[in-house]
């Protein structure tokens, strides 16, 4: 094999790998970005009181 | 100098393509099927146009250099317009005290700057209100509003500046001390209504880093300087950009229904016919993404944002009564969606000869014609912004590899747009280098 063919295997190697890397990398990201967005799905106090439609969510209110 | 620069340039690339395009015809003449032969005039078409692309590039950005250097000679040089730098800054306590600094350290006198704070929930605002007052003859506002997005924050600031010229600088960016002075003497020139600066990578400290040093010099600054040449610049970058006030008001300012503001503005711009300048001594030292992952995130959003900003002017693409708007409109989408498709079908082609035909030399030469390209294009923008030598040798990787897993991200952000699939702004972490 001489060198110039040599240098065209590698770089077919490089390019076969790279496209592969790529794909990976990219639902790698998006599956990082989904995991990160589930974890921000965090519902607030005031979300979830006005939600239910009561004033506390832990407390009963108590008419005097 | 730069003339015997591009004429060796010419010569060694002129070989490469004349021994590709040899090999080409070989494979051409080998193989049987139609579609095969098809794809390969299709590859060498779109081979000659990003060849021909890069070379007058570099053709039009030695041009505009040497015009420059002419230009500036026979203005006024007591032009002192009063200019507003307006900082957008959401969650960016890492890097807001260091952006503020390099802004009081403008030459320019003629200064006001406004933090906008976009409603951060860490303590950007605290931070940057330490700061609020008169430094050295500057004076500093510290504005906050509920958080609504980087546009609606930029036209916040815009309507309570009180300077005719308005600058848009990221938080994450730092100035050289003459960037305003180099920028505001292009509006001089009354049809002159945006001038777009440099932008260098400040944090240099893996590969991707320094693949990107390369990719800004090279990909965005060289090819911004050559549009400037006609003055049609197609993108005012984030980190820096100068615009006249009347302009932006007359476009309606930032728009909110796209990823990429700056793109879309600058669209809107060229639509009404104003000219757009680049000055690249003006230099913005921003922090990329130095994990592949952040790069990707970067990447989608910024490829979805311009093609949200295309789609909003597509009507324009048929229409040439403004030419120029149209010709810059099919630029962005060669480069959006084009070159990305071309690149993996390219690559795709390749592998398939490859495997049918045996390991061509043909692979070689081809990769061997866009380094050249590559290797030239950052020599030559290397020479003339004092780069780091060093930063040609990351030409060899760029285009067989750096380019390529990004032109992946973007094939499939053109996908997800193309279906309307939802995304959010994906704030980057910064680490402050």
């Amino acid at each position: 094999m001489n060198f110039i063919a040599f240098l065209s295997f590698s770089v077919l190697v490089i390019i076969i790998l790279t496209l592969v890397f790529g794909i990976v990398a990219y639902f790698l990201y998006k599956m990082r970005e989904r995991q990160r967005r589930k974890g921000s799905d965090v519902i607030t106090y005031e979300e979830l009181r006005e939600e239910s439609g009561r004033k506390f969510l832990f407390f009963d209110e108590v008419k005097v | 100098m730069r003339s015997l620069f591009f004429l060796i340039v010419l010569v060694v690339l002129s070989l490469f393509v004349v021994t590709t395009f040899y090999d080409v015809k070989n494979v051409f003449h080998t193989v049987e099927s139609g579609f095969i032969r098809f794809a390969i005039i299709l590859v060498a078409f779109f081979t000659f146009i990003i060849i021909f692309r890069y070379v007058a590039f570099i053709f039009f950005s030695i041009i505009k250099t040497t015009q420059k250097t002419v230009e500036f000679d026979v203005k006024n040089k007591h032009y002192n317009p009063r200019v507003t730098i307006i900082v957008p800054a959401y969650n960016e306590e890492v890097t807001i005290g260091v952006s503020i600094k390099s802004l009081v350290e403008q030459t320019y006198e003629n200064l006001e700057i406004i933090i906008m704070d976009d409603g951060s929930s860490d303590s950007t605002y605290k931070i940057a209100k330490k700061f609020e007052g008169e430094f050295k003859g500057k004076t500093i506002k510290v504005l906050t509003k509920k958080n609504g997005g980087k546009s609606r924050a930029l036209n916040f600031a815009i309507e309570r500046s009180s300077g005719e010229l308005v600058m848009c600088v990221d938080a994450d960016s730092k100035l050289d001390k003459d960037a305003v002075a180099l920028m505001v003497r292009y509006f001089q020139d009354p049809e002159i209504s945006a001038v777009a600066g440099s932008v260098f990578v400040s944090n240099r400290v893996n590969v991707w880093t320094k693949l990107q040093a390369l990719e800004y010099i090279e990909g965005l600054n060289m090819v911004r300087n050559a549009q400037a040449f006609l003055k049609l610049v197609n993108i005012i970058p984030g980190p820096i950009g100068m615009f006249r006030k009347s302009a932006i008001n007359e476009v309606g300012g930032y728009a909110h229904d796209t990823y990429a503001e700056d793109c879309d503005l600058t669209l809107k711009l060229i639509q009404k016919e104003h000219k757009i300048d680049f000055e690249p001594d003006a230099v913005a030292h921003t922090e990329a993404p130095d994990e592949l992952l952040n790069l990707l995130k970067q990447r989608y959003r910024w490829t979805r944002g311009i093609l949200q900003a295309i789609r909003k002017h597509s009507h324009n693409l048929w229409n040439f009564k403004n030419a120029n708007f149209t010709i810059v409109l099919w630029y962005m989408l060669f480069e959006a969606i084009f070159w990305p498709f071309m690149d993996l079908f390219t690559s795709m082609l390749l592998i398939y000869v490859s495997f049918s035909m045996g390991v061509n030399t043909l692979l070689i030469f081809w990769w061997f014609l866009f380094t050249i390209v590559d290797i030239s294009g950052a020599l030559y923008c290397i020479l003339i912004t004092n780069e780091t030598k060093s930063l040609s040798f990351y030409a060899i990787l760029y285009r067989l590899y750096f380019i390529s897993v990004i032109n992946i991200s973007k094939i499939f952000a053109t996908i997800e747009e193309w279906f309307n699939i939802e995304m959010s702004w994906g704030k980057l972490e910064r680490k402050g280098i």
